[in-house]
């Protein structure tokens, strides 16, 4: 019990993030609003879906706002609510916006005692025929957003694309990182190959390698799997989707020179040396091309990752114990394949 | 002899030898016109867009071909005495900027030929140009580190294709995206910072080299 303990951790842990990651439910959002694109001077009626909603629990409570900056907002008129899913909002769009803009963006903000507050964010795109920001500043009727109800619980944020998808975060991202630290402890083991000539440490580089480079593959199809269900396509030639696949290809081509080497010293030496390239070539390939430039993926090119938008405190209770989960899971794998090339060697040598 | 005075003298040697033979050239040259004369059969008229891109994939192969026979070429008599004499440092750099300007002047050969039969469509020539020199120097890189691995197996010339390419790749794509740049196919958009890009990963691939062949050398 005492040798196996970490094993036994590990698969709890993942057990759990299975289990809390796909019971919890999301948090009350906006899924739909119809029209988007609105005109001034008109009365417009928005048909609003809700995620996760309640609309006619404590329907007379329930508030919107169009939303333009911290300080400008307009309530709505009239707020009819169909069912628990479906509400129409009118909002009395003035004549002239305080802009300076012919276009603006607007948020759409609902609040609820029972839901809490959900948010369009710029979802809205009101049009103005001319400008006139004097008029404008005159005309708005400014109800400033005031009193938002916080809902605390057990959910997860919801996000306008991602949806129900946010939980994949316990798979895309915990896997990677997993990989890149058994990938590390393998680099850690070809330098000390390098430096000490001992077989073992070549073994554990090699099977260390091996769990890497399943994590990163794993890693790869639950982001095409994400990707097919938020950008549309399994594989868009995004900039990181291409460098990842090129870093795996290069973890692959050291297993293809391990396998054209007869001489076992030979082939500890030389394929240390690859695998402490093909570590090395991770970060610039995995991190440093995809943020100059331009890439769909979440942290890269000016989109924001793992700030406070992305992860609130409900998601990091099941996020951090998830990375350790994989990455017990990955040592695990990564010492059967050890003891089974010991046995191997064993065998031949004797 | 300082490491400065052995790369320049393994330099002299390296050019010398190829005067007296003239193996690798005269390989590379009859490589690029075939290829080059296969592509101006099958292509009636040659798009720009088409034109980069069969440049630098020519590029690529013949420069595999061409750094191929590095390492492999070295008898392993003359590999011991070259060990007990000079830094292994010395050994890679000589014949990494061998192959370098190697890579160069077949990139030349190559926009020649291809410009000879599908016309030229380069409109800013120093950016071109500055492709072709990050670019022969990054795969002369790759390639000349790759071929010292592949040497020491029993496979080595598959090997090294299977080796070099997936690092090659992004150089690679950032090529295509300069020398398209020059061809007016692409709006001037931070260049500056592809151009970087380039020149910081050939710096790395170096710098990587350098660090990791005396290990392959002790052999």
């Amino acid at each position: 019990m005492k040798k196996y303990w970490w094993k036994i951790l590990g698969v709890l842990i993942l057990l759990y993030t299975f289990l809390v990651g796909l019971l919890t439910p999301l948090k009350t959002g906006i899924s739909d609003a119809s029209p988007l694109s609105l005109h001034t001077g008109r009365s417009e009626t928005i048909t609003v879906t809700g995620y996760n909603s309640f609309f006619t629990k404590e329907k007379e409570k329930l508030r919107a706002w169009l939303k333009m900056n911290n300080d400008k907002a307009l309530a709505a008129k009239r707020i009819e609510v169909v069912d628990d899913r479906v509400a129409k909002l009118t909002f009395d769009i003035p004549t002239y916006l305080p802009t300076e803009t012919k276009i603006v963006d607007l948020t759409l903000l609902i609040d609820s005692p029972t839901d809490g507050a959900s948010v369009l964010p710029a979802g809205l795109v009101v049009t103005q025929d001319s400008v006139n920001l004097a008029l404008g500043d005159a005309l708005w009727p400014n109800t400033p957003i005031s009193d938002l109800h916080e809902k605390s619980s057990m959910t997860f944020p919801f996000r306008n694309i991602l949806g129900e998808t946010i939980r994949n975060t316990y798979y895309h991202v915990p896997l990677w990182m997993a990989m890149f630290i058994i990938l590390t402890g393998g680099a850690i083991f070809s330098i000390v190959y390098l430096v000490s000539s001992n077989p073992d440490a070549d073994r554990k580089a090699m099977a260390l390698s091996n769990v890497g480079l399943l994590l990163g593959i794993l890693g790869i199809i639950t982001g095409a799997i994400w990707a097919r269900y938020t950008w549309g396509k399994f594989w868009s030639w995004d900039v990181k989707q291409n460098m990842t696949a090129i870093a795996l290809l290069i973890y692959g081509a050291y297993f293809v020179l391990r396998g054209s080497f007869e001489d076992p010293e030979k082939k500890a030496r030389v394929s240390a040396v690859f695998n402490i390239f093909a570590y090395a070539s991770l970060v610039p390939l995995l991190y440093i091309i995809p943020k100059l430039t331009d890439s769909l993926h979440p942290g890269a090119g000016g989109n924001i990752a793992f700030g406070s938008q992305d992860l609130d405190n409900t998601m990091r209770m099941v996020f951090y114990p998830a990375i350790i989960g994989w990455t017990l899971l990955g040592l695990w794998i990564g010492q059967i394949i050890l003891r089974t090339a010991r046995l191997k060697d064993k065998l031949m040598d004797a | 002899m300082s490491i400065f005075t052995q790369i320049l003298f393994l330099l002299r040697k390296e050019i010398m030898l190829e005067m007296r033979q003239r193996y690798a050239i005269s390989g590379i040259l009859l490589y690029v016109l075939s290829t080059v004369f296969i592509v101006y059969i099958s292509f009636q008229n040659i798009s720009p867009q088409v034109w980069n891109v069969l440049f630098w994939v020519i590029m690529l192969f013949a420069s595999v071909n061409a750094v191929m026979k590095s390492f492999v070429q070295e008898s392993g008599y003359r590999q011991l005495y070259y060990f007990q004499l000079l830094h292994p440092v010395a050994i890679l750099l000589s014949k990494m900027i061998y192959n370098a300007l190697l890579l160069l002047l077949l990139g030349g050969l190559t926009f020649v030929a291809l410009g000879f039969v599908a016309g030229n469509p380069v409109q800013e020539a120093a950016y071109f140009a500055l492709a072709l020199f990050l670019g022969s120097t990054g795969f002369s890189i790759t390639f000349t580190f790759v071929s010292a691995i592949a040497s020491k197996a029993d496979n080595s010339s598959t090997l090294m294709a299977i080796l070099s390419f997936p690092v090659v790749i992004p150089i690679l794509l950032l090529l295509v995206n300069l020398s398209a740049h020059s061809i007016g196919l692409l709006g001037n958009t931070d260049i500056g910072d592809k151009i970087m890009l380039l020149g910081a990963v050939d710096l790395i691939l170096v710098a990587m080299g350098l660090v990791l062949f005396p290990f392959l050398w002790r052999d």
